[in-house]
């Protein structure tokens, strides 16, 4: 029983259930009131004008004309639902349809309801008891059996009622059970295959969007991300051994080899100054990865503010500048207007720093490398950068992000292979994404960020927007 | 120089210690929080280097908030194996006036030491930078050599800024990262040198004598020797 009670469904059909019994209660009880409230108050006044007749009779005719008024109201009320009887000071019955004065009343005056046998039968009754002057009695009562027989009407519809409300109750728990529940059910089902390891399973969805819909899409989505970063562990541990493995072996061997030789200071020192670059390369790794789980775990958006987009990504250029001009090649950066974004400048510098590092080292010398940004109409900041190197395939554009990941033209490049799924990782700490679309040629990386605001339209002279600035040209 | 290094690992006091005393520095040292702080309010130091983690009941930065609070303006340099945004925020906030990641080259820990020091020695408003004949005007924006006026964007005028200020010391990559462009990244490529040879081309080139030095492994020094 107990079990039973846990089931949402069976508290929802109970709870269902209470509710019908007790709003058809409520229901029916108001209705009851009003109707024996308005029947009561029929039968009180024509009590009450029965009553008043006989004593005006009394004080105009005296003791005879009222007895006769008395018989007179008892011959007209054949069908004896009314009663009258008018005695003595000492309640002896001198006219009406009763034998005897009621010994529940005695000499008392006052309005009762009393049981009283009529045809054999017992039949609710309501009696005014009074004094007249001269110290007569006089009882005028009236059979309100019908009430009662209403009454009963009423009680017999409300249990029927709650009868009825009970069934509906149970056809809706499983109504309910079957379908609303049952989509709860999958999703548990579903999830626990998952928390079983089955990462690859979804949850169905229909198109209906109702919240149940919405819930399982949620949870979906939920999912894809926590496969993706499974996933990304798994890559990483693996690529891990073999980015962090490689310069400790590197290290390992100098080493051994200046162990194993001793050879004269001077020959030692070039080896001994190599195995600290081959420790800076790990602890660089090391950096990049601690910073990646830092920017995953969330930490920095206690660092959160707003920042001026094009202020940062003109910065970037300017830092990034001398590097292309180094290589011959020209950065060019253009954005016509304020963005306002809400994150974290240095993570946001580093995001674009990356995406025009990677450009100008896989652009060809001579080429240019543009940096733009812009404000979308749907309310993102967009960055794109774009190179004139040999672009990626498209089977590669999901595989850039990963960590460690490096395609073919990147290798033999300096840097830990972390640098896009850094730009990603910032990307969705800052609720936007990172793609990628063909240049011509070359590759272009798409940031977007939600912009907060846009100041400068771009409507009128005021804002008219200057023209892409070269950062840096080549000499 | 007189340093107090509070740290609890022997090997990397020992390589601290050793560095700083080949350059000439007095070094104490401290291996618990309870030493260290005792050290360190009743000795005068130049510049104190405190590790974050120390066994004990008193960790680096109690030390820190404790000689803060006991009005103490000697510089300390915060050593730290955690290098999340919000540990440097919080070690600086307790009073630490620079921080540092483990592991860390010697010369970036020297490089630290010295700027440390020097700011706070001399922390006079300057209407002018010099070294040799390299001038920089800062209340006009002007920077001159020997009489010429060199013409410089913002970012150089920063960069150069930096380097007069903390002239005849090593300055190191990261620092210029953080000093000049505030940035706390590692932008992966060479950019801080690609700037300093622009710098060196407009400062240096076409004039006897070089001002501009690079220290292999370290960094930088501006300097007219």
């Amino acid at each position: 029983m107990i079990r039973l009670l846990r089931s949402v469904s069976v508290r929802l059909a109970l709870g269902y259930a209470a509710i019908f019994i007790l709003s058809s209660g409520v229901l029916v009880g108001i209705l009851w009131w009003r109707t024996a409230n308005y029947l009561d108050r029929e039968v009180d006044a024509v009590i009450l004008a029965d009553t008043q007749a006989v004593a005006d009779r009394l004080h105009d005719f005296g003791l005879l004309g009222a007895l006769e008024t008395v018989r007179d109201r008892v011959d007209a009320e054949a069908d004896e639902h009314a009663i009258y009887l008018m005695a003595d000071p000492s309640l002896n019955p001198l006219a009406g349809n009763m034998a005897a004065w009621p010994a529940q009343i005695g000499e008392r005056t006052g309005w009762y309801e009393i049981g009283m046998a009529r045809a054999g039968r017992f039949h609710a009754t309501r009696i005014l008891s009074v004094v007249l002057p001269g110290g007569y009695r006089l009882l005028v009562g009236r059979d309100v059996q019908d009430r009662v027989v209403i009454r009963q009407t009423i009680l017999g519809g409300l249990a029927w009622a709650i009868g009825i409300a009970v069934v509906l109750a149970i056809a809706g728990a499983m109504v309910i059970r079957r379908g609303v529940l049952g989509q709860v059910d999958a999703i548990n089902r579903t999830t626990a295959a998952i928390v079983r390891g089955d990462l690859s399973r979804r949850l169905p969805t229909r198109d209906s969007s109702d919240e149940f819909d919405q819930l399982s899409q949620t949870i979906n989505g939920m999912l894809a991300q926590i496969q993706v970063l499974i996933e990304g562990v798994r890559n990483a541990s693996n690529t891990v051994a073999h980015d962090l493995r490689t310069p400790l072996t590197e290290l390992r061997g100098r080493l051994e080899e200046l162990l194993r030789r001793r050879p004269p200071p001077a020959e030692a020192w070039p080896e001994v100054q190599a195995a600290v670059g081959d420790l800076d390369r790990a602890i660089s790794v090391f950096n990049a990865l601690l910073r990646l789980a830092e920017i995953d775990s969330g930490a920095r958006l206690s660092g959160f503010r707003d920042v001026r987009l094009d202020i940062v990504a003109g910065d970037v250029a300017d830092l990034y500048g001398p590097v292309a001009e180094a290589k011959g090649s020209e950065l060019v950066f253009a954005a016509p207007q304020p963005v306002v974004v809400r994150g974290d400048p240095d993570l946001l510098a580093q995001a674009i720093g990356n995406l025009v590092d990677n450009a100008v080292k896989f652009s060809p010398s001579g080429a240019k490398v543009m940096l733009e940004l812009a404000g979308d109409t749907g309310g993102d900041a967009v960055i794109r950068v774009a190179d004139a190197g040999p672009g990626i395939t498209d089977s590669e554009k999901g595989q850039v992000v990963q960590r460690f990941y490096r395609g073919d033209a990147g290798r033999g490049k300096a840097g830990v292979g972390l640098g896009l799924s850094m730009v990603a990782a910032i990307a969705r700490l800052h609720a936007g994404r990172l793609d990628f679309a063909d240049g011509s040629p070359g590759l272009i990386a798409i940031l977007t960020v939600p912009a907060l605001m846009q100041r400068g339209s771009g409507r009128g002279p005021a804002t008219a927007h200057p023209p892409p600035q070269p950062v840096a040209s080549p000499r | 120089m007189k340093i107090l290094v509070v740290e609890d690992n022997e090997r990397v006091t020992q390589f601290i210690s050793k560095g700083l005393r080949e350059q000439g520095h007095v070094v104490d040292h401290a291996g618990t929080g309870r030493d260290g702080l005792f050290l360190a309010s009743s000795e005068k130091y130049d510049v104190i280097i405190m590790d974050r983690m120390l066994p004990g009941d008193i960790d680096g930065l109690a030390i820190v908030e404790a000689l803060r609070a006991t009005g103490s303006k000697t510089p300390i340099l915060i050593l730290s194996a955690l290098a999340e945004v919000d540990d440097r925020i919080r070690g600086l906030r307790a009073g630490g006036d620079d921080y540092l990641t483990k592991p860390f080259a010697f010369g970036e820990l020297a490089a630290r030491l010295d700027a440390l020091a020097r700011r706070s020695q001399g922390t006079e408003t300057k209407a002018a930078l010099e070294v040799a004949d390299l001038r920089m005007d800062l209340l006009a924006h002007k920077v001159t050599r020997g009489g010429k006026t060199i013409s410089l964007k913002p970012r150089e005028f920063s960069l150069l800024e930096y380097l007069l200020r903390h002239a005849g010391q090593v300055v190191t990559r990261t620092m210029l990262l953080e000093n000049v462009w505030e940035y706390h990244f590692d932008p992966q490529t060479n950019v801080v040198d690609v700037h300093i040879s622009k710098l060196r081309q407009k400062i240096d080139a076409g004039f006897g004598q070089a001002l501009l030095h690079t220290v292999r492994g370290v960094g930088y020094r501006l300097a007219a020797e």
